[in-house]
């Protein structure tokens, strides 16, 4: 036992070699000699102590041992840190102390992390680091997983080595895809055409770009695998933009064979300005039924700090009709914001134009959301929610109402 | 876990171990309960020999809690012992283990060892705000006011925001000290909480006013009292500064108001350019208006109330001694409806001017622009506290001016229909160099932002 603790102790301090050099130049600057004095004598107290069999302090003995003697072993000189590296250190040091911080970081990150304009943006990027690679790790995990679990079947299939007969074709993913692309080109043709208006790069950071490209790309691929795709068009897509940058990451040499329509025209220029209609949270018209001659029009945003009034604020500029989801009148709202992600949007109109059925299309709301759809008048339910919500809510919020009359005695009442 | 109440040998640590649920994590638990329960740190040494013994070396996160709970206790010597261990082991620290030495030591007599930290601090990072501020306490405690104040405009300088204890202090500590340099300084700090508006609370006053009194020489009298609307000091019978913004100012507060409000990134989010023109022409055909009322929000102060009825009432109130009243509202208003009867609008509009925007179109914009447009002495007529507006004000310094505009002309309405009057006078820190008014929180902590405290100190040189 004692021979693998001295070993351990080894170990543990040949990775200590590199900062011992530090410790001496740093033995100069502080005043050690007071520190020795001081816990010698709480040492002598504590042995004075009969009942004490423990030697409290040998820990510091431990921690302290050996480094002496890397001092005499090591050589090389106390360098200045660059700040990258310094960075990394603090980093390092984070990890050790139980941070979200994530332990490989590439150069690039640190750049992006070092620019961070404060603490607390700085803590929220190395969080998101930390986290997606916990992600990664999952992912490679489970693929290993399976990858044996494969390996194992297979292995039982040879054994038995039985071709089993089928009357069925086994259709493979390839001959799937060709028949996507056939109907998306046919939608190119005749289909519905449906827009989504690219100009909202200067409202998002680059992560939020990064999310709407996302939703975007998988927006694309319900369309494409749906029985009736719209005709998509990316308007005032600019080339080289975040969003063309982003796309490329995702598409990768698919970007040019996707059939849809890019161009950096504005839908205005493309349509007849009476046949539009911008969909927009914001807009105090609520859409009643699908209408399969007007043309459609999403904005290719996030707003993660919720902008509100940006797409209406465009579409007034331009004089086009807008519209909002009728979310109110079918679902009984409980919280979240009105705005959903572009693919939901794109499943609920997929959905509209194939049913013209607005429960089944509000299904893809998600259900965190709202508490129920309705087919009553949504006043009449409302006032039961609002009743179910102070019951949820009353003791929290007596407590308010209390302290406010007490605040404010008879100058303002809660609404 | 519930720690021990004695210092444990091996195997009892490894039996509470293997007890444990969950055995990686065990040293870290019963050390952060360790911290809870306040133990004696003799158990927590126990521990940490038993670790040592272990593996041979103890990692960083133990340390660190090892260190919260030596601080806890104030053990200076045991604080410096793992400073020791840690500078060696490790290249630099991290911010939560510095926060905890220099808080450590600062309430030692080893506070200048702080200090020497806090300069290793700053070369890899800017030092928390807890960092300066137990560095700031040790220096003035122990009458070094120079450095505390160097460390205190350091800390300024890098827009580390310092919290009133630490101002508080500095009152504390120079206490009777003579110094016309030291005086300068503190009553630059006064300054600094007229600038960012910011009202001490009452111990933190009762410190001020002591500090006053026991200026050598000095002759300060404090009392406490509070301000007349008319803007009087009853104690000193000087009359405070007026709430009016500075001619430059007021230009200031509306050119941003029209830039960042109105118009901000887009104009179409509140209005559209061609509403806000119209807008522009009817208000500069009728100026100068003396109330402005935001048409819609004072409809909505009775709930049982018709809504038109409620607006008619005030307008009612606010029309004697020939004001000229604007009212803002929306063009549903003009629809006969339940709410808002043709009749009753049409009688109003003979007694005030009246803008209809679109109804998708933000009213608040318009009130701000046409009370700013008619001049000083316009006020206006809301129950909104005007939070959105002011949060669309790019930097802090005109966020103050709107703030103070606002306490001076906003007229605020209760459901009796009895007035607010807006402040006459500015609810600051202010000074005329032989007296002092100082507005306080009577309580520590509650007031709300738009709440402005009615008591004050007087201090005035006999």
């Amino acid at each position: 036992m004692q021979c693998a603790n001295m070993l351990l102790r080894k170990i543990v301090r040949s990775s200590v070699l590199p900062f011992a050099a530090q410790h001496g130049m740093k033995k100069d600057l502080f005043p050690l000699s007071r520190t020795l004095s001081l816990s010698l004598s709480l040492k002598q107290e504590k042995s004075c102590e009969p009942s004490e069999k423990l030697d409290l302090d040998e820990w510091k003995k431990v921690m302290k041992s050996g480094l002496q003697e890397d001092v005499s072993e090591t050589v090389s000189e106390p360098k200045e840190l660059s700040s990258l590296a310094a960075a990394r250190e603090t980093l390092e040091m984070w990890r050790l102390a139980g941070r979200a911080v994530p332990e490989n970081i590439s150069e690039e990150q640190l750049k992006t992390f070092m620019e961070c304009p404060s603490k607390s943006a700085k803590k929220k990027y190395l969080k998101y680091l930390h986290l997606r690679e916990l992600h990664k790790k999952n992912d490679k995990r489970k693929m290993d997983e399976k990858r044996e679990r494969r390996l194992e079947a297979q292995d039982q299939a040879s054994n038995t080595d039985e071709t089993k007969k089928s009357s069925f074709i086994c259709v493979w993913s390839s001959t799937m895809d060709k028949a996507y692309n056939w109907r998306a080109a046919q939608s190119m043709i005749f289909g519905q055409p449906l827009v989504f208006d690219m100009s909202y790069e200067k409202e998002m950071s680059l992560r939020e770009v990064t999310n709407t490209v996302r939703q975007i790309v998988m927006s694309e691929s319900c369309n494409r695998r749906s029985v009736d795709p719209f005709h998509i068009h990316f308007c005032n897509f600019k080339d080289d933009s975040l969003y063309h940058r982003e796309f490329i990451k995702n598409y990768r040499e698919a970007w040019g064979k996707l059939l849809i329509t890019v161009t950096d025209k504005c839908y205005t220029e493309i349509f007849p300005k009476d046949k539009l209609i911008y969909l927009t949270a914001d807009s105090p018209k609520v859409m009643k039924t699908f209408d399969h001659d007007k043309i459609y029009i999403v904005g290719s945003m996030v707003d993660k700090s919720i902008k509100t009034g940006v797409s209406l604020a465009r579409a007034k500029r331009l004089g086009l009709e807008t519209a909002a989801l009728p979310l109110e009148k079918y679902l009984l709202w409980s919280t979240g914001a009105k705005n959903l992600t572009l693919d939901q949007m794109m499943n609920i109109l997929l959905t509209l134009k194939d049913t013209a059925d607005w429960k089944k299309a509000l299904e893809f709301v998600p259900k965190r959301k709202y508490c129920g759809f309705v087919n009553k008048p949504v006043k009449e339910l409302k006032k039961t929610l609002d009743l179910m919500k102070t019951l949820k809510l009353r003791k929290g919020r007596e407590e308010v109402e209390k302290q406010f009359a007490k605040n404010h005695p008879k100058k303002f009442k809660l609404k | 876990v519930q720690p021990p109440e004695k210092p444990l040998q091996a195997e009892e640590w490894n039996k509470l171990r293997e007890d444990f649920q969950l055995p990686e994590i065990f040293e870290e638990v019963m050390l952060n309960s360790m911290i809870r329960c306040n133990s004696p740190i003799d158990v927590a040494k126990s521990l940490l020999t038993h670790l040592a013994k272990r593996d041979g070396d103890i990692a960083y996160n133990v340390l660190v809690k090892y260190l919260t709970l030596c601080v806890q206790q104030g053990q200076v010597s045991e604080i410096c012992d793992v400073y020791d261990i840690m500078k060696v082991r490790f290249k630099i620290l991290e911010s939560g283990a510095y926060n905890l030495l220099i808080k450590g030591l600062s309430n030692s007599d080893q506070w200048r060892m702080a200090l020497t930290l806090l300069e290793e601090v700053k070369k890899i990072m800017i030092p928390s705000r807890t960092c300066y501020e137990s560095c700031i306490k040790a220096a003035s405690c122990h009458q070094e006011m120079k450095l505390a104040f160097e460390l205190y405009k350091e800390m300024l300088a890098k827009d580390v925001v310092p919290t009133l204890d630490v101002l508080q202090s500095f009152f504390n500590f120079s206490r009777g000290m003579e110094g016309a340099e030291l005086q300068k300084e503190l009553f630059g700090i006064l300054l600094y909480l007229r600038e960012n508006q910011i009202y001490p609370h009452k111990t933190f006053m009762r410190s001020i006013k002591l500090w006053f009194e026991s200026i050598p020489g000095g002759n300060w009298r404090g009392h406490l009292t509070s301000i007349k609307d008319s803007g009087q000091c009853p104690v000193c019978k000087h009359q405070l500064e007026d709430s009016n913004l500075t001619e430059e100012e007021y230009s200031n507060l509306s050119e941003r108001i029209i830039r960042d409000v109105i118009h901000g990134t887009d104009t179409f989010r509140k209005t559209s350019p061609k509403e806000f023109e119209a807008f522009q022409t009817f208000v500069e055909n009728r100026l100068p208006f003396d109330i402005v009322i935001d048409g819609l929000n004072v409809s909505h102060i009775k709930s049982r109330k018709m809504q038109c009825e409620n607006l008619f009432d005030a307008v009612n109130c606010l029309a004697k001694e020939n004001a000229r009243l604007l009212v803002l509202g929306r063009k549903h208003m003009l629809m006969n409806s339940s709410n808002w009867k043709r009749e009753i609008m049409k009688e109003m509009q003979n007694k005030a001017d009246f803008f209809f925007a679109e109804n998708i179109s933000e009213d608040d914009a318009f009130l701000l622009y046409a009370t700013l447009r008619s001049g000083k002495h316009c006020r206006f007529v809301t129950r909104d506290f005007l939070r959105d507006h002011k949060a669309c004000l790019s930097d802090s310094l005109t966020r103050h001016l709107f703030r103070k505009w606002q306490r001076g002309h906003q007229i605020a309405f209760s459901s009796v229909f009895s007035q607010q009057p807006a402040f006459r006078y500015d609810c600051v820190v202010q000074t005329t160099g032989d007296t002092w008014h100082i507005p306080y929180k009577d309580v520590f902590e509650e007031k709300y932002s738009y709440e402005v405290p009615r008591k004050w100190l007087c201090i005035q040189q006999k």
